[in-house]
């Protein structure tokens, strides 16, 4: 009678616990993704009059990142803790080669400089180079290569510049004109039949960026949308809002293209609250990943 | 004459064998003196049926199956399992278990090893707060991928449907991870020279 009751107990525990983990966090604890089965009894003629009758137009956009060149800056904790690592494992090494052969030459310049120094001991010590000169050697090799620079200043500060601020994952920002203003957001385009939505992403790219500029698609699914509603002059029996979906993709490494079409800014994660509207940043910040 | 004789001869030879059976009991035939054949077996036995030993058919089966046999044997023992390749890095290399080599371990106060302790108690919650925050962004980006994807339904079915395709020229994906300092540009790398030592093993 016991166990029954106690695997009863923890089930009714476990789902209290997604319960108000779920009400807490907004989302849910268990990183389950369920695919819904696939329709294939629907026919294609359905679709056309699905898109017809729907009152949202369809907009595609597409958040490029390019991601860190170099690695960041360790934070005070970590530079402390990396020190007490490298100390720790140093005490519980073995001695290597070269600290052999360094504790071998001081012993030696210690026995020469002794009072009772016999110089036979030491025959054809004058060809074998002290590891202190050899050290030295090696310090003046790595002098001699100049590595390029981890932070440039000016170059951080051109927002338009793909190659400010190496450290961090950036985003890239167009200007473009919506209804009837200008705002700053993920280049997007309008969706055209016959194309999909990952098509339509690609095209506004294209459009926005350069022709030299190669990005990898992240898959064919959309990982954000944003729904609007038009004002309410625009708004016709057809025309209620429009929703855009967002699609990732990745720069790829290499030069970018001559001066781009349009005005772009390339922007961190923290930099892009100052360009976004309040509620189309809450909606892609969720899945612009600072990591 | 001959046929008296030989009748008489008969008779005195059963007469004997039976008296010496009598004498002896029942015995083993082979027992017997070689000159009292008992005439039963004259008949029966093998050898004496066939023609003159010529040693032919069974010898050379039998050397045959001698040879076959030490083949056999032959065979075996060249099955030897091939030897195994040793793995070198489960091989402790004999530098390692050199005495000389045995740095002195330094005494440490009380102070350092505290410090050490709550160094590493500050690290825990460091990382465990950088976990928490990034299962947390994971979570948010899988949230708002599920919206997307349950909007695009409602939208249409046919886009949904190929939103669902998984993309063939996606992987194998690669990508140059970030290094301590940036490509310098038009870097015209020297040509490194290594000897390559590694031990080839055949089998």
């Amino acid at each position: 009678m016991a166990a029954p009751c106690r695997k009863m107990a923890s089930r009714s525990f476990s789902q209290l616990l997604c319960y108000f983990s779920r009400t807490a966090v907004g989302s849910g604890a268990c990183r389950r993704f369920s695919v819904t089965s696939i329709d294939r009894a629907t026919p294609r003629a359905s679709t056309a009059a699905d898109r017809a009758t729907s009152p949202w137009s369809l907009m595609a956009a597409v958040c490029l990142q390019r991601l860190p060149v170099i690695t960041a800056d360790c934070s005070p904790i970590e530079q402390r803790f990396k020190q007490m690592l490298q100390q720790m494992e140093l005490e519980k090494s073995m001695l290597s080669d070269h600290e052999l052969r360094l504790m071998e030459d001081a012993e030696r310049m210690s026995r020469r400089q002794a009072d009772d120094y016999d110089s036979d001991e030491d025959l054809g010590d004058q060809e074998i180079m002290m590891t202190q000169d050899l050290e030295d050697s090696w310090e003046q090799r790595l002098k001699n290569f100049q590595p390029a620079p981890r932070v440039r200043a000016d170059i951080d500060e051109d927002l338009t510049s793909v190659q400010r601020c190496l450290a961090d994952s950036l985003v890239l920002l167009a200007e473009q004109q919506v209804g009837a203003e200008k705002l700053w957001l993920l280049p997007q385009a309008a969706w055209q039949e016959g194309e999909t939505l990952r098509q339509t992403a690609e095209r506004a790219l294209n459009s926005v960026t350069a022709a030299g500029v190669k990005a990898t698609f992240l898959g064919n699914a959309p990982c954000g949308v944003y729904k609007y509603k038009l004002p309410k002059a625009a708004r016709t029996e057809n025309s209620v809002g429009v929703k855009v979906f967002f699609f990732k993709a990745i720069l790829a490494d290499g030069t970018p293209g001559s001066a781009p079409t349009a005005s772009l800014l390339w922007l961190k994660k923290s930099e892009l609250q100052k360009y976004l509207k309040p509620a189309y940043m809450m909606n892609v910040g969720r899945f612009i990943l600072n990591l | 004459m001959s046929l008296v004789v030989s009748r008489f001869i008969g008779g005195v030879l059963s007469r004997q064998a039976a008296a010496s059976r009598l004498l002896l009991g029942e015995c083993n035939p082979a027992l017997q003196s070689p000159w009292f054949f008992p005439v039963a077996t004259l008949k029966t036995s093998a050898p004496l049926r066939a023609e003159p030993k010529k040693k032919k058919k069974v010898d050379p089966r039998r050397e045959l199956m001698m040879r076959e046999r030490l083949k056999k044997k032959l065979k075996k023992l060249e099955r030897v399992p091939p030897e195994l390749i040793p793995i070198e890095d489960f091989i402790t290399p004999t530098k390692c278990l050199d005495e000389t080599r045995e740095r002195i371990p330094p005494t440490l106060s009380f102070e350092e090893s505290e410090s050490r302790a709550l160094l590493l108690k500050e690290w825990s919650r460091y990382k465990q707060k950088q976990h928490m925050a990034e299962v947390e962004a994971i979570e948010l980006a899988l949230e708002a991928q599920r919206e997307a994807l349950e909007e695009l339904k409602m939208e249409s079915e046919e886009l949904y449907r190929a939103a669902l395709k998984p993309d063939p020229l996606l992987l194998p994906f690669t990508h140059e991870g970030p290094a301590y300092t940036p490509p310098i540009p038009n870097y015209d790398a020297p040509d490194g020279k290594y000897n390559d030592v590694t031990k080839v093993y055949t089998q």
